[in-house]
């Protein structure tokens, strides 16, 4: 269980440390939106911006697309806020993983930085055996994602696909680096006390995906997944994980 | 800069930031331990992660075995990694090289 003031702090180096393999993963993802960006016509300044005040992947790759498609700005801003609907969520999750009492006075620079990866970074590292929250922990676990995706989409916007295009499979396996991350994330909540809420997201949001498209389907899976755990199945298995071999510990 | 542009950044912008920070100053959000707030927020961790996870997913499933191989090595080596690690960077590491591997190997 978290302990956020009968211990030392969590240090902001420990939390971009957690957030390590995000920080790595969101560069090339960064680079992507630089190339779209620069392609839609806009300028390395103009491409870097986007990212640095709008800091949500998918839904920036929507806002290039509904402003190049000549869509009415306020219809384009509402579509793209509604994509982001579910990081409502994403910071009173973490706090009540945190647990009662935990620090939220500068929450409102840090939050920010609670993208999908962040979010899924710092409740990862708080499930650790030991974990602490603090602020300056949760200021390292979003400020390296946040400047390898602003930075990637400079880089993006001002080199293009050139230098990587001569190496297919190290850009494919880039490519692969985020779904590789969701999924190693997943595998580490992976607990029998969650395997209810994991199902109902993992079938709710494919469902939702198949017939509507993935933002729904991410905030309806998010909502099936929590509903599960308001009616309680898996409650009182806190402690169950599984081991490799198929048995819990 | 296109005005157009950024108007959209910055309604975007302040609204995303308003999505992800004012939550956390809710009093609707902070219901007593055990409770069906908590318990609904102690569930929305695992299945965010499981909706991303299938979302990001979801396009790489396709009959086309240059795309679906490469996915299925890659997502192995990632469970592999997992168990043999418990280092989620590891097995997301290890699962990207496998995929990488497995796309140069096709390409072959």
């Amino acid at each position: 269980m978290p302990r956020p003031s009968s211990a030392p702090p969590a240090s902001f180096r420990h939390g971009a440390r957690t957030s390590l393999p995000i920080t790595l993963g969101y560069f090339p993802v960064g680079i992507s939106f630089g190339i779209a960006a620069s392609r839609a016509g806009l300028s390395v300044f103009e491409a870097t911006f986007v990212s640095m005040a709008i800091y949500a992947g998918a839904s920036q790759f929507l806002a290039l697309t509904l402003l190049t498609g000549g869509a009415p700005v306020i219809v384009s801003a509402l579509s793209v806020l509604a994509m982001n609907l579910r990081h409502v969520l994403y910071g009173p999750a973490i706090m009540e993983k945190a647990g009662p009492g935990a620090p939220i006075r500068y929450s409102w620079a840090w939050a920010g930085w609670l993208s999908d990866g962040g979010f899924g970074a710092a409740y990862v590292g708080l499930q650790r055996p030991g974990a602490r929250f603090s602020e300056r922990w949760m200021f390292g676990i979003g400020m390296g994602p946040y400047l390898a995706w602003c930075s990637g989409t400079a880089v993006g916007a001002l080199v293009g696909t050139g230098p990587i295009e001569a190496w297919p499979a190290v850009d494919a396996a880039l490519g692969f680096l985020m779904p590789a991350l969701f999924l190693a994330m997943l595998l580490s909540v992976l607990s029998r006390v969650h395997l209810p809420a994991i199902a109902a997201g993992l079938l709710v949001s494919l469902a939702g995906t198949l017939t509507v498209s993935a933002t729904f389907g991410i905030v309806m899976g998010m909502v099936a997944g929590a509903l599960v755990g308001v009616a309680g199945w898996g409650q009182g298995r806190d402690t169950d994980r599984f081991d490799l071999d198929g048995g819990v510990h | 800069m296109n005005t157009d542009l950024l108007i959209l950044v910055a309604i975007v912008g302040l609204g995303t930031w308003a999505m992800r920070a004012l939550p956390l100053r809710l009093p609707f959000f902070s219901g007593r331990p055990g409770g069906a707030m908590s318990r609904f927020l102690a569930a929305t961790g695992p299945a965010a992660l499981a909706a991303l996870t299938a979302a990001s997913f979801l396009p790489l499933a396709t009959p086309d075995v240059a795309v679906l191989g490469p996915t299925l090595v890659g997502s192995a080596a990632v469970v592999g990694g997992h168990f043999a690690t418990r280092d989620m960077a590891a097995a997301a590491l290890v699962g990207a090289v496998a995929y990488g591997i497995t796309v140069w190997l096709i390409g072959v």
